[in-house]
């Protein structure tokens, strides 16, 4: 499975990126929703996208909206990652066509629990 | 809004719960500092402005090597490898937002976030008063957390200090 990481901060794209590639994604990064934006449009075929709120040049509520207009992008399951907590932006965001929501600050589990929640979870060989 | 809206044991009990999750993996090392304040020397200073009905900044200080090494924290460097200018900008102000963003949610009337700024010392907020002073001993260090209320509402952002 194929995972989009986008976050202002690289910061949080390596911790988020290195989360997903320990349960066996291959990631793509971007800066902000219109450097996604051009990923998507550019015919990357993506699985997940993980999308920070606050950010430069395209917000990510605007790319969750953006994406869920096109239905090109139907099947790419939408998780925030950030820190906006308000019960009122979660329900913006899910409204809008996110399918996850995660707060910031967050473990590798919480990240996994989520994903499983999602069915997303690459099923791990066994020892 | 008064200045007594973020308590200190709730900035603490944030802070602590973001180096728990994102540098440390223990909520119980980062404890309230003990004894007189040392003077920081070579002091980088991080900080995320508030915006809305109530409108204030938080703000993380600490010593360049101690940023140092919370940058290598977050991004798994080994403990000899170097930090780039840009990575240490980068992680130590992403601490300051989600300080930030979770102080946010505390507040009756949240209002917006803005982006982390980082420079050698935080621009000054005209009206602005300091509502929490907190300091706190990471690894023995010295980092203050600060959160700073503009009782007139109005933004209080700076173009100085480096966003990324």
């Amino acid at each position: 499975m194929r995972a989009l990481v986008i976050d202002d901060s690289r910061t949080m794209r390596r911790i988020v990126a290195g989360t997903l590639e320990r349960l066996g994604f291959e990631t793509l990064q971007a800066e902000h929703g219109q450097e996604a934006l051009d990923h998507l449009e550019s015919g990357e075929q993506v699985d997940l996208a993980c999308i920070d709120w606050n950010m430069p040049v395209m917000d990510g509520l605007t790319f969750v909206t953006k994406v869920r207009a096109n239905p090109a992008w139907r099947n790419v399951t939408l998780m925030m990652v950030t820190t906006e907590s308000e019960h009122g932006q979660i329900v913006r965001a899910l409204a809008a066509g996110a399918h996850e929501y995660l707060i910031k600050p967050f473990t590798p589990d919480a990240i996994r629990d989520k994903l499983d929640l999602l069915g997303l979870v690459p099923v791990e060989e066994p020892a | 809004m008064t200045a007594t809206t973020v308590e200190l044991d709730q900035v603490h009990a944030i802070a602590q719960e973001v180096f728990a999750a994102m540098v440390d993996g223990d909520l119980g090392l980062l404890l309230p500092w003990d004894g007189a304040l040392p003077a920081l020397e070579d002091a980088i200073v991080a900080w995320v402005d508030l915006h809305g009905a109530w409108s204030g900044r938080a703000v993380l200080v600490t010593e360049r090597p101690t940023a140092e090494d919370l940058a290598r924290a977050l991004l798994d460097l080994d403990d000899d490898e170097a930090v780039s200018p840009a990575d240490l900008d980068d992680a130590f102000g992403e601490i300051a937002n989600v300080v930030g963003g979770n102080l946010k949610s505390l507040l009756p009337d949240p209002g917006t976030l803005g982006l982390p700024q980082v420079g050698a010392e935080v621009p000054p907020v005209a009206g602005a008063v300091r509502a929490q002073h907190l300091p706190l001993s990471w690894r023995g260090r010295l980092l203050v957390v600060d959160v700073w209320v503009n009782p007139g509402g109005t933004s209080t952002t700076s173009t100085t200090g480096g966003t990324r």
